[in-house]
């Protein structure tokens, strides 16, 4: 394993946690939800409207009780995930309104979008679970887009998969589907098998609709990661380490929540800070100042002794060109060596958040794949310094013709799955890049695909749930 | 007199609004005109940062502390010419701007507000989770020639076309211009609920505005 680079001293995470405590004790937040306001007021603390005023004690004893790390479950326990310690887990892009196709023209997300990009993420070698929201249906009635999506996560892969965040109900909606799944409420407050993504509203809020839905996940022990998005210059200061402290009191006062309503609730500290470009206003995530912020939420959440999540195939590009393959990479390289435990938007991710493509995703997978053995590093076993063979070959000679290169290479070396490592003469034939490589790799996978079978008599409870409520 | 239009002016350039409202304070103490004030120095100041902005020499801050501080000064000096019987003059257009009901995200909206503001609109911002009988009603009391309706969320873009609906549905969807923005939207959602006009940007929605006015 790879050492994991920090850009923040030990100083400078704990005067970010300084300005928190600071924040959170004199300034407060936020709460849009009467049930979250009974809880801090039944903790004892000041309660004045929405505003809730928090205590340093408070604070630092409720994010203590959050477990460094956790599993969460698969329906094939092969693709149990441990989220936290050096472990990674890469993930599809989530929540995106707009497919970008190979043309860089823009349509509306649909159902088949959602099954389609599970597919591609239950194929990957590289993606460890299949996401949440990997699309939104715009296709299919809000009321039961979530129950839809969760189905389709289930049915078509057999790797952990998330939970609706939409409120209270919704949330209710996605536990009882994965009791059905699991066997019961009880199996999975034992085994955690859900993860939910739960935003602030930055500045300092939180709104009625999250906050429902992370209580509702809480108190049936599944697993929440609590995120803030910090625009700088727009929803937040123009100022880095300001910004930093300002995500994490909103951080951190999600986790106290969550531990006050079910002390051990596994939970993510989630960041995915950037800033506003101050042309447009829009977000921009495709940037240095994004990929800075990647390292501190690891190093506040290893300070705070729990997982994080960060990071991503991140980038501003409205197509694959280059300019979304060095973003990205900037980005996922940033998560994966600084030591972020969950990355959502890990693949498909094309223009801030705004949407997927299908050709990004391949590409994506690909960078995911390159970090996965980079992060490996060196092995330093006897095969791996391999004196015997240096010996054997000597001065001049080669190593193609050595038992040891025909057994090793497949460990020391990944085999690329999308790059183009031909000479200019085979290339040249068709002169595809990347973006149209993309295009027939992610149709060939999709038309390969088997999806894992599922149990007939848990299918069925499935379909049964999901019509009493459309 | 034309030094305190010339403080007024620079100081809606500078975003200041506390001289603004110190110099706007001034033209009612000393009996000035108050729409030679409005004329000369604050439209005069924002046409220069709205310059700037379409040169690409200002930034977004600088664009919106200008509006604030526009803001500050029409607060002051429009019940002054109300006061005096007086009109205003002319403003290219009035818009009546908000967040659809159920969505609270509104910085989108905030800039577009900021960029009419800075093109010579009259912007009336009623804020987040806006109802449409609400924008209606403002519309109306205002003589609005846009309505302008922000979504940021797939499951509150329904606010807009509840918007057009309640317009039809009161025989007033001729009255008004509806305009559709923010992040899950598009043209052709626009078109599909029949909106007049989408952008995806604030300095789209301004242009978009002068085209549509025209006809």
């Amino acid at each position: 394993m790879l050492l994991k680079y920090d850009v923040l001293t030990q100083e400078q995470v704990k005067l970010i946690h300084d300005e928190t405590m600071k924040i959170l004790e004199e300034i407060g937040m936020d709460f849009e939800y009467e049930p979250a306001l009974e809880v801090f007021r039944a903790e004892g603390l000041k309660v004045e409207g929405n505003r809730v005023h928090f205590t340093r004690e408070f604070i630092e004893a409720k994010v203590k009780l959050a477990p460094s790390q956790f599993t969460l479950h698969a329906r094939n326990p092969e693709h149990n995930l441990v989220c936290g310690g050096d472990n990674i887990i890469y993930m599809p892009g989530y929540g995106a309104p707009f497919i970008h196709d190979v043309n860089g023209n823009r349509r509306k997300t649909t159902m088949q979008d959602y099954d389609n990009f599970v597919k591609l993420a239950g194929a990957s070698k590289n993606l460890h679970m299949t996401g949440g929201t990997v699309a939104e249906p715009q296709d299919i009635p809000d009321e039961i887009r979530h129950v839809k999506m969760l189905y389709s996560s289930i049915k078509n892969s057999d790797k952990c998969f998330m939970g609706s965040a939409e409120g209270r109900e919704r949330a209710e909606d996605s536990i009882e589907i994965a009791s059905i799944l699991f066997g019961g409420k009880d199996v999975i407050k034992e085994k955690p098998v859900l993860v939910s993504l739960i935003n602030s509203l930055t500045p300092l809020k939180y709104d009625e609709r999250m906050l429902g839905a992370m209580m509702a996940y809480a108190k049936a022990g599944q697993a929440v990661v609590i995120a803030s998005l910090v625009m700088a210059g727009s929803t937040g200061p123009a100022a880095l380490a300001g910004t930093l402290a300002l995500q994490n009191a909103e951080v951190l006062a999600g986790i106290a929540l969550a531990q006050s309503v079910n002390p051990g609730t596994p939970v993510v500290y989630g960041s995915t800070s950037a800033l506003s470009d101050m042309h447009s206003g829009g977000l921009s995530i495709g940037s240095p100042e994004c990929a800075l912020f990647i390292s501190p939420s690891a190093q506040l959440a290893r300070f705070y002794g729990v997982p994080s999540r960060s990071g991503g195939g991140l980038n501003d590009s409205k197509i694959v060109d280059a300019q979304a393959g060095y973003e990205s990479m900037m980005t996922l390289m940033a998560a994966s060596g600084t030591g972020i435990n969950f990355v959502l938007h890990t693949a498909g991710i094309l223009q801030y958040f705004m949407a997927m493509s299908y050709e990004k995703f391949m590409m994506d997978d690909e960078m995911a794949g390159m970090l996965l053995h980079y992060m490996k590093g060196f092995t330093f076993d006897e095969e791996g310094m391999a004196y015997d063979v240096i010996a054997k070959v000597g001065p001049g000679g080669h190593y193609l013709t050595q038992k040891h290169t025909r057994k090793n290479h497949k460990r020391e070396f990944r085999t690329v799955q999308l790059s183009d490592r031909s000479a200019f003469e085979s290339w040249s034939k068709e002169k595809l890049d990347t973006n149209q490589r993309a295009n027939r790799k992610w149709q060939d996978v999709l038309a390969n695909y088997v999806p894992p079978a599922l149990d007939e008599t848990i299918n069925q409870k499935l379909l049964d749930y999901i019509a009493k409520k459309a | 007199m034309s030094e305190l239009f010339a403080e007024l002016k620079q100081a809606v350039i500078d975003g200041d609004e506390d001289i603004v409202s110190e110099s706007s304070q001034k033209v009612i103490d000393q009996g000035i005109n108050p729409v030679d004030a409005v004329q000369l120095g604050l439209i005069k100041g924002i046409e220069v940062i709205g310059e700037a902005w379409k040169a690409g020499e200002a930034f977004l801050p600088d664009v919106m502390m200008s509006a604030e501080a526009m803001k500050v000064g029409l607060g002051l000096l429009e019940p002054e010419i109300a006061k005096l019987g007086m009109s205003e003059g002319e403003s290219k257009g009035k818009i009546v701007l908000g967040t659809v009901e159920g969505d609270i995200h509104d910085i989108g909206k905030n800039i577009t507000g900021a960029m009419f503001t800075a093109a010579g609109y009259k912007v009336f911002d009623l804020g987040t989770n806006i109802k449409a009988e609400d924008f209606v009603s403002k519309a109306q009391e205002v003589g609005a020639d846009i309505i302008g309706a922000s979504a940021l969320l797939t499951t509150t873009m329904v606010g807009q076309k509840q918007l057009v609906d309640y317009l039809k549905e009161h025989n007033l969807r001729d009255k008004f211009k509806v305009f559709v923005g923010g992040g899950p939207t598009s043209q052709l959602w626009a078109e599909e609920i029949g909106a007049d006009g989408w952008a995806e940007t604030a300095d789209e929605a301004v242009e978009l505005a002068g085209r549509i006015l025209a006809r």
